[in-house]
């Protein structure tokens, strides 16, 4: 790590104390959580009185078997693999769309390119709650009538991922284009004269050269369709963890340690990828944007 | 093995004027220089021929064949960047085979070329590293290795030594004129280093705010500019300019008298012309003590370099700078004379800064 050597050592240890006090309310958060996930009582306060270990709760979740007494089942693993559809279908359409796009808004000199990334920057700045009403709109104007309930299924995963990956679209945009600025034009011109053409640049030496930003975008992606609970709850037949959470967490059987341990699977891949990624991401951040 | 001819030249971006009616014509075999500071449109110019910047106007010739609209790709012509763009995810034999790959050739003849062209630039042992494990050195020579592996018919250079360290260049510079000479390939040089040009080029184009100002061999744009600015950019230390006035017979430069030099006569006799420069190079001149016949000044200030030194004296408080040999001593404040060769100075045209008789014959 490098960094301009001016700062007093003595008053490091306040900024860390102070970014701890700040996260304080997160990591007690997820930390009572997570020990709830493995606890016979919910932990609700900080003297752990009420924390008994087991792993009851985990093995119910993952059998599908939702109430300690009751005989209600779900089907688990296929709500786990219903969440990944939804976050690896919008991971690869907005690695696809921001990829192409963002090399064409860095690279190509085409009519309209500046008010595209304003309009960009905008669209960007709509909440996706705000615009549900119109795409929920779309959605009944597009689905296929008189169908059975498979298609129609099928449809709501297809339409949920279109309509979840739009709003991610944007700022992926932008931060695609960050990393094409950053890749000097000689490269591409030697691919040209070598005789490249346009998409033989982009795929063979551009995509290579923006790796970070493309793994980044993915996992931003990801993250936001695994996570995802409006758009899924508004348009998508089956469940999610985020959904299913949700459908769960007032119903009267249900045991509230199992929920914490639903809620901890759901976060597992944030926390995972945040660990793994920190790198990238920081990466993105700091060099991906430029205007 | 083609002939480039390129026909008025011009390229605009946006409002700017990069490149103002460009004519100019490159033997097959040759060795050209495009030499100017920087901005002056010597890479644009490179870029036109190469395709990547489609001129505004005119039209580029490789022999008979008309390329002006025809893309980089079928040009046939290699390019060794300033920053040599590798590809920073491929391997040494990866980058050098990448043309060949998008030109479908069969893998084994890759393979063979490749070998071959890494061994002509001394690389053969480097091809499976990536382009971040080599020196500077090295990687200029994949550079060339990745121009040269699909026999270009030009071969175009963008300033590509100028991100070595000074005594590299000179090893550098000495093998790729050597290299060009063997491949009998027609060569493209930008620079902005007048001494690169000099050592290596056949002919030199001095371009200046998108104009070629003048085209020659390294002998004729060194000893006979045609412009003051040509004088001035070529040389280390550039060319020596004095304003002076015509008297008869005589050119008046501040206190001294010197006679106007016989080739000069009767070009200043036909123009009429009372103010001009006179230019002279530093090695061009001789120091000698005290007051004689030349220039008169006085020692402000000697640099010892070894062979010679760089004397430099001042003329009623203009500077001029003349080579002595390394035995000769001076002290500060000395009066000296300046006798200059006659048949090496210039006289430009005081407004136009164009050598005279380059005025006279137009």
């Amino acid at each position: 790590m490098k960094d301009i050597e001016i700062r007093s050592e003595r008053f490091q240890w306040i900024v860390i104390l102070a970014l701890l006090l700040a996260s304080l309310p997160l990591i007690l958060g997820y930390t009572l959580l997570i020990l709830s996930s493995f606890s016979k009582e919910m932990v609700t306060n900080l003297d752990l009185t009420s924390f008994h270990f087991t792993l009851e709760n985990w093995l119910y979740l993952l059998q599908g078997k939702l109430a300690i007494t009751g005989g209600i089942r779900v089907d688990i693993w296929r709500i786990v693999f219903n969440t990944l559809l939804v976050a690896l279908g919008v991971a690869l359409v907005v690695t696809l769309v921001s990829t192409m796009a963002g090399y064409s808004l860095s690279r190509i000199d085409f009519k309209g390119r500046k008010h595209m990334m304003i309009l960009l920057l905008i669209l960007h700045a709509f909440p996706g709650v705000a615009l549900i009403v119109g795409v929920y709109l779309l959605y009944l104007l597009t689905v296929p009538q008189g169908q059975g309930l498979d298609v129609l299924r099928l449809y709501s995963f297809f339409y949920v991922i279109l309509a979840r990956a739009a709003l991610e679209i944007p700022m992926s945009v932008w931060l695609m284009k960050g990393f094409f600025d950053t890749v000097p034009w000689e490269f591409e011109w030697s691919g040209i004269i070598d005789g490249a053409s346009r998409i033989e640049v982009w795929w063979k030496i551009m995509l290579p050269l923006v790796k970070p930003g493309i793994l980044a975008v993915a996992l931003f992606a990801f993250l936001a369709g695994w996570q995802d609970i409006i758009y899924v709850r508004t348009f998508l037949i089956d469940q999610t963890l985020a959904t299913f959470i949700e459908a769960n967490i007032e119903a009267e059987y249900s045991h509230m340690p199992l929920i914490a341990a639903a809620g901890t699977l759901y976060l597992l891949p944030t926390i995972v990828f945040f660990i793994v990624a920190q790198e990238i991401l920081l990466q993105s951040y700091s060099g991906g944007i430029k205007g | 093995m083609v002939e480039i001819t390129l026909k008025g030249i011009t390229k605009r971006f946006g409002n700017f004027l990069a490149l103002d009616n460009i004519n100019l014509k490159i033997n097959d075999r040759e060795f050209m220089a495009l030499l100017g500071p920087s901005g002056s449109g010597k890479s644009t110019l490179l870029y036109t021929i190469a395709g990547i910047y489609r001129p505004t106007r005119g039209r580029i010739y490789f022999d008979d064949r008309d390329v002006t609209d025809i893309p980089p790709k079928d040009r046939n012509v290699g390019l060794v960047f300033q920053n040599w763009a590798l590809y920073p995810h491929m391997t040494v034999f990866e980058n050098i085979a990448f043309p060949l790959e998008l030109r479908k050739v069969p893998r084994d003849e890759i393979e063979r070329k490749v070998r071959e062209v890494a061994k002509m630039l001394h690389i053969e042992n480097l091809l499976h590293r990536y382009p971040w494990q080599l020196s500077g050195g090295q990687q200029q020579r994949v550079a060339i290795a990745r121009a040269l592996v699909k026999e270009p018919d030009v071969l175009l250079l963008d300033e590509p030594l100028s991100n070595l360290d000074t005594l590299l260049r000179l090893e550098v510079r000495a093998e790729l004129k050597r290299l060009q000479k063997e491949l009998g390939i027609t060569a493209v040089y930008v620079t902005h280093d007048q001494a690169e040009a000099l050592a290596m080029a056949d002919r030199i184009a001095v371009i200046k705010e998108g104009k070629i100002l003048q085209v020659g061999t390294p002998n004729e744009v060194y000893y006979k500019p045609k412009y003051k600015f040509v004088g001035w950019f070529l040389g280390n230390p550039p060319m020596n300019f004095v304003e002076a006035e015509v008297e008869g017979d005589y050119l008046r430069v501040y206190s001294s008298r010197i006679p106007v030099p016989s080739h000069y006569r009767e070009i200043i006799e036909k123009l009429g012309i009372k103010e001009v420069i006179l230019g002279f190079r530093p090695h061009d001149a001789q120091i000698v003590k005290g007051v004689g016949d030349g220039l008169l000044g006085e020692v402000y200030s000697f640099e010892p370099l070894g062979r010679e030194q760089i004397v430099t004296i001042s003329l009623d408080g203009v500077f001029i700078k003349v080579f002595a040999p390394e035995e000769e001593s001076f002290t500060f404040g000395e009066k000296v004379t300046v006798e200059i060769r006659e048949d090496r100075i210039i006289l430009f045209d005081k407004e136009k800064e164009v050598a005279l008789e380059y005025l006279y014959k137009d």
